[in-house]
């Protein structure tokens, strides 16, 4: 490599943009190099926790960065990536905290555990910066790899297994759409890099453009658990180990729905959406339909893991309604900005519900409707938590799960799509129905079942908790400080 | 004749996958996979891409098929896993319904794409990855435009390689993590 290529691609506003990523895999090398040098195996958790504050510090440095495209058009920066930087951090260091003691036959794989989480967030800084579509995919693959087995961590356990095995095939299936999309859409473009095809206007709405885009964007809804592509989700985030499972519905979904936006022209300069503005109508709907999938399939649960499964698929519809209306929205960042904000409320609400589920999960069992009756007389401070948490999914102001909402169905509403935006707020009482199951049961009604008494303390869990629901409340009461940061 | 031997190869292509999924004999389904690759390298020869034909025989054909077959005849599997027969009766009820809409859904739009393209050949753009195929264009291309995703590639097989130890390790009980971690 020459030194003028050298000094071209590895400029010093390059480096920081790209200072998350690197922190990131440098991070999960040192967590591997502890785990095999003899004696350094306390260092584990410092070396996750450094990791994650050096990766967030370069997200936070990112914010008065000069925005552009680097290392020759593969990566973007841009102050809402530092942001969407910052969620994927939250997310990973939540379902972290709520990871501690969590794992008992695996404990000899903690540090693996922890490589793969560092390596899986390190694909999700990725699929949020970039700038084409080779770049994309590699990240796609880095996020995915380590989730698979995640998700079948627990290895003594048949339903683990059955989680990381189904993931991993329904992938793979959405990683081969992917690059069959990608391959028809570089057929009709004769480029990768997405902010050169916002420029093409009308090549982009020929039929081997749309065959592709249509592609791309299936394997995204995959990943984001949308219909007709969430029926894998209620199995395998049952399956997973809860904190990972809390991971996946957080983090995955926040960067898929970061590239929708790279798609949507949000993140680039042009700010020309690469998506033909005909699928807005097709997209809202599907962001109904996948509102009622999930609130349907959630209202007959009686395990809280499924039902906040089901949950999940119903808030990633809410947020594609976003997406819907960023072709017309008279906003030019109103979806950026409504999602940002419903992905930073979302991670410390479901982070903390699922969290909070494995917490008692590791000393009871599975966690039913039943087996939280009364839990308000015997940890009154944990209800409490559950309950803030469940409020703010369904909405409820003021809790930050309610201005997210309110964002996204006023993008709806700026962009004309009124009937979607009625239908999405009906949906959201249907919503309250199963969130409300879950306080009545903790608040209103006497124990029924003995095994479920005794949640030991724990330090990390608690504290996690806590933070949780403590941000829940504030992004609700002071929303416009978050706002005025983001756009 | 390029166009010939196109159109034999990709038709080759096609009958030998097709041929991976109704094989019964695990052992027959990747020799059938080793013809479909081989053709595919045919084709990307005839196209013009030599790098890429050979890497195709060498890792696919070569390395990967190798791996396979190691996998396969040292679990033994050849037997075990023999179908009895294949028939409908395989693809019943919702599944069925779920196979036949995507597997529908993919054909159509491949048809489309294919349509498409029919047409627009003639006067198709000039894809700039073209010129990369001789190897020393290729490795400026991958060291220059492309060193991010080919860098994260690396950590992509690190974690792939730590995520496989994990799921295939012997579990021998719980460690008990005082004892100063593990030696193997």
């Amino acid at each position: 490599m020459s030194p003028q290529l050298l000094q071209q691609l590895f400029t010093a506003d390059a480096l920081w943009a790209l200072a998350p990523l690197i922190a990131l895999c440098l991070g999960a090398m040192l967590v591997l190099l502890s785990d095999i040098l003899p004696g350094t195996a306390g260092l584990r958790r410092p070396l996750f926790l450094l990791t994650i504050a050096a990766a967030a510090y370069g997200a936070v440095h990112g914010f008065g960065a000069p925005e552009g495209t680097y290392m020759m058009g593969s990566f973007h920066h841009s102050h809402a990536l530092s942001a969407w930087t910052v969620i994927f951090l939250l997310s990973g260091l939540i379902a972290f905290e709520f990871g501690q003691r969590y794992y008992k036959e695996e404990a000899r794989f903690l540090a693996e555990h922890d490589v793969l989480m560092l390596t899986s967030l390190a694909g999700m800084v990725m699929m949020a910066g970039a700038a084409d579509l080779l770049a994309f995919f590699i990240g796609l693959e880095t996020l995915s790899v380590p989730l698979y087995t995640l998700a079948g961590f627990r290895r003594a356990r048949s339903d683990s297994v059955e989680a990381g095995l189904k993931y991993f095939m329904l992938g793979a299936f959405a990683a081969a759409m992917f690059l069959y999309g990608a391959a028809l859409v570089y057929a009709a473009t004769g480029t990768i890099s997405i902010e050169d095809m916002s420029g093409m206007g009308s090549t982009l709405t020929e039929p081997l453009a749309l065959a592709g885009f249509a592609l791309i964007v299936g394997s995204l809804f995959f990943k984001i658990s949308v219909f007709p592509f969430h029926l894998w989700v209620p199995d395998v985030y049952q399956g997973a180990p809860t904190p990972v499972t809390a991971f996946m519905a957080t983090g995955t979904k926040a960067a898929g729905f970061a590239f929708l936006l790279t798609l949507m022209g949000q993140n680039l300069a042009s700010g020309k959406p690469v998506l033909p503005e005909s699928a807005a109508w097709i997209v809202g709907w599907i962001a109904v339909i996948t509102m009622a999938a999930g609130n349907l399939g959630a209202l007959v649960q009686t395990d809280l893991k499924r039902m906040l499964a089901y949950s999940g698929v119903a808030h990633a519809g809410t947020m594609l309604l976003a997406i819907a209306a960023g072709w017309h929205d008279t906003e030019p960042h109103g979806a950026q900005t409504a999602l940002l904000f419903y992905m930073a409320a979302y991670v410390f609400t479901a982070g903390g519900a699922f969290g909070l589920l494995a917490w008692m999960e590791s000393e009871g069992g599975e966690v039913t409707i039943e087996s939280l009756k009364g839990l308000s007389a015997r940890r009154p401070m944990l209800a409490a938590a559950m309950a803030v948490f469940m409020l703010s999914l369904g909405g409820i102001p003021p809790l930050g799960g309610f201005w997210g909402k309110y964002l996204v169905f006023s993008c709806a509403v700026r962009a004309d799509m009124i009937p979607l935006a009625v239908i999405g707020v009906l949906m959201s009482v249907i919503a309250l129905g199963y969130y409300l199951k879950v306080i009545v049961a903790m608040y209103m009604q006497p124990q029924t079942q003995s095994h479920s008494a005794g949640i030991s303390p724990r330090l990390a869990a608690a504290v996690a908790t806590g933070v949780c629901a403590l941000v829940v409340v504030a992004l609700g009461m002071l929303p416009s400080w978050v706002l005025e940061r983001l756009g | 004749m390029a166009n010939l031997i196109f159109y034999l190869m990709a038709a080759l292509a096609v009958v030998a996958a097709l041929g991976v999924v109704a094989a019964r004999n695990p052992i027959m389904s990747i020799l059938a996979l080793l013809g479909s690759f081989f053709a595919l390298a045919a084709i990307y020869l005839v196209s013009g891409f030599q790098t890429l034909a050979a890497l195709q025989i060498l890792v696919y054909a070569g390395a990967i098929l190798v791996l396979f077959l190691f996998v396969i005849m040292l679990l033994n599997l050849a037997n075990e896993t023999k179908l009895e027969r294949i028939d409908l009766a395989m693809f019943h009820g919702r599944k069925a319904v779920w196979t036949f809409l995507i597997a529908g859904a993919l054909l159509g739009i491949s048809a489309f794409a294919a349509l498409a393209i029919v047409p627009a050949a003639g006067d198709a753009p000039a894809l700039p990855e073209r010129g990369i195929d001789e190897l020393q264009p290729l490795a400026d291309a991958m060291f220059s435009r492309y060193l991010l995703p080919f860098e994260l590639v690396s950590v992509l097989l690190l974690a792939t390689a730590v995520a496989v130890l994990v799921l295939a390790k012997r579990n021998r009980g719980p460690l008990n993590l005082d004892q100063g971690g593990e030696s193997t």
